[in-house]
């Protein structure tokens, strides 16, 4: 019964963003306001602070496991991730309120090569301006917040990946 | 084919105001028996989507809460809810949503739902703990978001009347600083049962 509620959404999700079309934005922030600094451990206990990435691109993704669009979208993210990976950008998802076992045996289904974040009791998160999950930011490589995403994204699209090359190719 | 067999399809016509008509699907999905409604409007669409008491006790119990508060929880007419700005590209509309305007009709009286404000005192008064108060807050539907071109969120919105009892909700929303409304007819608060296809008609 469980599974097949599951399977349910998740083909209903699917289903409706085929239908939404093909085209995907990302919403500019012309401010462009500071990025929040944060440091977060990841799943090897690892420390990643944002300011560390300076210079390059950052995308910083906020997500749950619970969460269906953040499932759906993240497999795009690692195929995306393989093509961006060797340029000056990062990827980082932040994970909110989530212990590192349930993370563990989530990403046994979605194996992901990107440093996953513990945001344990969502601080980091309230510092930035998300309302839902997924929303996804990037940050240029002055740590500026140029580009914002409410929702899920299939992050494997050229034409998103370009944007964000664009701010490490002097846009 | 055996799918669509098993999916009824209701279209109403609404009423909506300062927009151009939109309709509603009703759907049942055959292998769940869960039902769901779906608002398409011009540029905004909303689609509700039935939980069951158990999968909202369950989900909550295993993010921290105690039985109680899982059982509040569950008992508060959740459905999860899909809210997408339709448009794309640039030039599109902007979309602002603020659940404290919408209202759950019932024996003739409107309440807005049951938001995230109105559970923190009982958060406080029985001492939830942090992580069940993240779960909770993060996997609620935002009260008021924003909706570019493109964007659409997921969330559980508690409506607020008991398993089974059935309401009118009226929905607003502000297109590019204009407000529109709709009214969505006869939802109904899934069925506190194991399997609502083998619930007794009503």
């Amino acid at each position: 019964m469980m599974r097949a509620l599951i399977h349910g959404l998740l083909a209903a999700v699917l289903c409706w963003g085929a239908a939404a079309g093909a085209e995907q934005t990302l919403t500019e922030l012309p401010e462009r306001p500071p990025a929040p600094d944060f440091t977060l451990e990841d799943m090897d206990g690892n420390s990643h602070s944002l300011s560390d990435y300076r210079g390059q691109a950052v995308i910083v993704n906020f997500w749950a496991t619970w969460c269906p669009p953040c499932r759906e979208e993240m497999p795009s993210m690692q195929r995306g991730w393989e093509q961006v990976r060797d340029e000056d950008i990062a990827l980082l998802a932040v994970n909110v309120g989530e212990t590192a076992d349930q993370i563990f045996v989530f990403t046994a289904d979605y194996p992901v090569e990107f440093p996953l974040l513990l945001d344990r009791d969502g601080s980091v998160t309230d510092d930035w301006p998300v309302k839902g999950l997924p929303t996804t930011f990037v940050v240029d490589p002055e740590g500026r917040i140029v580009y914002r995403a409410v929702g899920g994204r299939a992050w494997d699209d050229p034409a998103l990946l370009d944007q964000v090359r664009s701010l490490v190719d002097g846009g | 084919m055996r799918y669509a067999r098993g999916i009824a399809a209701v279209l109403a016509a609404l009423g909506v105001a300062a927009s151009a008509p939109a309709e509603v699907v009703r759907e049942t999905d055959p292998e769940t028996g869960l039902v769901s409604w779906r608002w398409q409007g011009e540029a905004l669409s909303l689609e509700l989507v039935q939980r069951l008491p158990d999968q909202s006790r369950a989900f909550f119990l295993g993010r921290g809460f105690e039985r109680d508060n899982s059982d509040a929880i569950a008992a508060a007419c959740i459905f999860q809810t899909i809210l997408r700005n339709e448009a794309s590209g640039e030039g599109g509309p902007t979309l602002r949503v603020d659940l404290n305007e919408w209202r759950v009709v019932r024996n003739e009286k409107a309440v807005p739902p049951r938001l995230e404000k109105q559970w923190e005192p009982r958060w406080e008064e029985t001492g939830a703990s942090q992580a069940a108060r993240v779960a909770f807050r993060w996997s609620l539907f935002p009260s008021r978001q924003q909706f570019e071109p493109g964007d659409y969120n997921w969330g559980m919105i508690p409506f607020g009347p008991g398993p089974g009892e059935r309401f009118d909700l009226r929905i607003v929303w502000h297109e590019d600083g204009e407000t529109r409304r709709g009214v969505m007819r006869d939802l109904r608060c899934a069925p506190d049962v194991a399997d609502p296809r083998k619930e007794e008609p009503k």
